[in-house]
């Protein structure tokens, strides 16, 4: 297996190949540059048996599925007076754990961040992109979930150029994701003090979600996102369930 | 490299009999088929584990391990279903195996096997590369992150098309697309370093 990168077009005919979505003079050609090409051959096997292991790990979850229905089954053509005490163990069971909850139930501006807090999903990152290449890799990072990744990425780009906003913004939306919402904030409110950044808006509605989640509820912006028409009935709603 | 000939997903074609539905469900990755092979084939492995000191647990487990060696041999094209069109004799047998292995070991060395008729397992029947295999694949996708096995896992397993997964996960499809690549990027490091660690052992 060759060391060097796999190229994304190499990748996907070898894809097309192993899903049998290549025409037939496509794949004819194919085959014949694999029998001539022994790390061609190579790479194939090797993507097939990662393509494979994906497929397993598909199976083995609808076999646990499948699993847990014989399970149920198994276990309603067991003994009666054993299944009366599991009924009434399970109600016990249940009451325990609702008092338990009931003492441990989150904060409610934790319930309202939880509930209206989503992730921004980022900008699109082309394949083909050539400009930007390490803004997009941190972008890929950000969207895979790989935050601190992300956040490195873009932080050594925000040094050369401070007051990008489409940086400080999406730094901020990785420490968000992370749940640091303390560091995110100074950087929402950096885009947000500039009306004219295409992430205004956004920034003051993740400015108003961190505060939440801080628990800094009287701090809560008091702004005009409020008549804002995406958001607007969103920050009603909120202040309506934190002060009814 | 000494395989030449790769099993790729497209129809059947055969001069003789088409393979039987579960083939091709099995093909597929069809969660009806594998429900139907449960329910045709799995009561016989659970009697004879419970008959054999195990529990309906460890029959499950073996008959489990079963389908995924059925799964795997047919998507290598290596199960002959004109030799034996019906899947049942294999999965027992493997389940058989599989349970007579765990009867052998530490944990169970009291316990008594009572239809012990080929209990003995003769070493040459065992496929012990595939059980390798079937333990690295497992390895393998465990180094995935979640978000790799959301795109991963309906692109190859569910057959979704790149357009219904980046609908469905709220990104663009062009996004989906790059990760899919670097997902499966990542998977291909992962085998240069296993491949690497192997040459240092040999």
């Amino acid at each position: 297996m060759s060391e060097a990168a796999l190229h994304k077009d190499r990748f996907e005919a070898i894809e097309a190949f192993l899903l049998g979505t290549m025409g037939p003079k496509e794949r004819q050609r194919f085959e014949q540059e694999m029998a001539a090409d022994a790390a061609l051959l190579e790479e194939v096997v090797l993507q097939r048996e990662n393509t494979l292991a994906v497929e397993m790990a598909g199976i083995s979850r609808t076999l646990m599925a499948v699993r847990d229905e014989h399970h149920e089954a198994d276990n309603s053509s067991s003994d009666g007076n054993w299944t009366t005490y599991l009924k009434y163990a399970a109600m016990v069971a249940v009451l325990i754990l609702g008092a338990a909850w009931w003492f441990a139930r989150p904060a409610e501006n934790e319930r309202l961040f939880a509930e209206y807090y989503v992730e921004d999903p980022g900008l699109p990152v082309p394949m083909s992109a050539v400009n930007d290449p390490v803004f997009q890799d941190a972008m890929v990072a950000y969207k895979l979930g790989d935050y601190a990744e992300a956040r490195t990425k873009w932080g050594n780009l925000l040094q050369a150029e401070p007051a990008n906003d489409t940086l400080r913004f999406y730094i901020a939306n990785a420490y968000l994701a992370e749940g640091d919402a303390k560091a995110a904030i100074p950087l929402y409110e950096a885009v947000a003090d500039e009306p004219a950044s295409a992430f205004h808006v956004k920034a003051r509605w993740y400015i108003f979600l961190a505060y939440l989640h801080e628990g800094r509820l009287n701090e809560l912006p008091d702004s005009t996102l409020t008549n804002d028409p995406v958001y607007g009935e969103r920050v009603r709603v909120i202040r309506s369930k934190l002060h009814p | 490299m000494a395989k030449t000939s790769i099993p790729v997903e497209r129809p059947a074609i055969s001069h003789t009999h088409s393979p039987p539905n579960w083939v091709n469900g099995l093909l597929r990755n069809d969660a009806a088929v594998v429900r139907s092979l449960y329910a045709t084939h799995y009561p016989a492995v659970r009697q004879y584990v419970l008959k054999n000191s195990g529990t309906a647990n460890d029959a499950q487990d073996v008959f489990q391990e079963a389908v995924t060696v059925l799964w795997l041999q047919v998507k290598d094209g290596r199960f002959n279903a004109n030799a034996e069109p019906d899947p049942g004799g294999f999965l027992f047998r493997v389940a058989k195996f599989k349970w007579l292995d765990v009867v052998r070991s530490a944990a169970h060395r009291n316990m008594r096997v009572l239809h012990d008729a080929g209990a003995h397992v003769p070493e040459e029947e065992r496929d012990h590369e595939l059980e390798d295999r079937i333990l690295r694949l497992r390895e393998v996708y465990a180094k995935l992150d979640d978000k790799c096995r959301q795109v991963l896992d309906q692109f190859y397993f569910e057959r979704k098309d790149l357009a219904s997964i980046a609908a469905r996960m709220g990104v663009e499809e062009e996004s989906i697309r790059t990760i899919k690549y670097r997902c499966m990027m990542k998977l291909r490091a992962f085998r240069q370093a296993i491949s690497g660690e192997d040459r240092k052992e040999k």
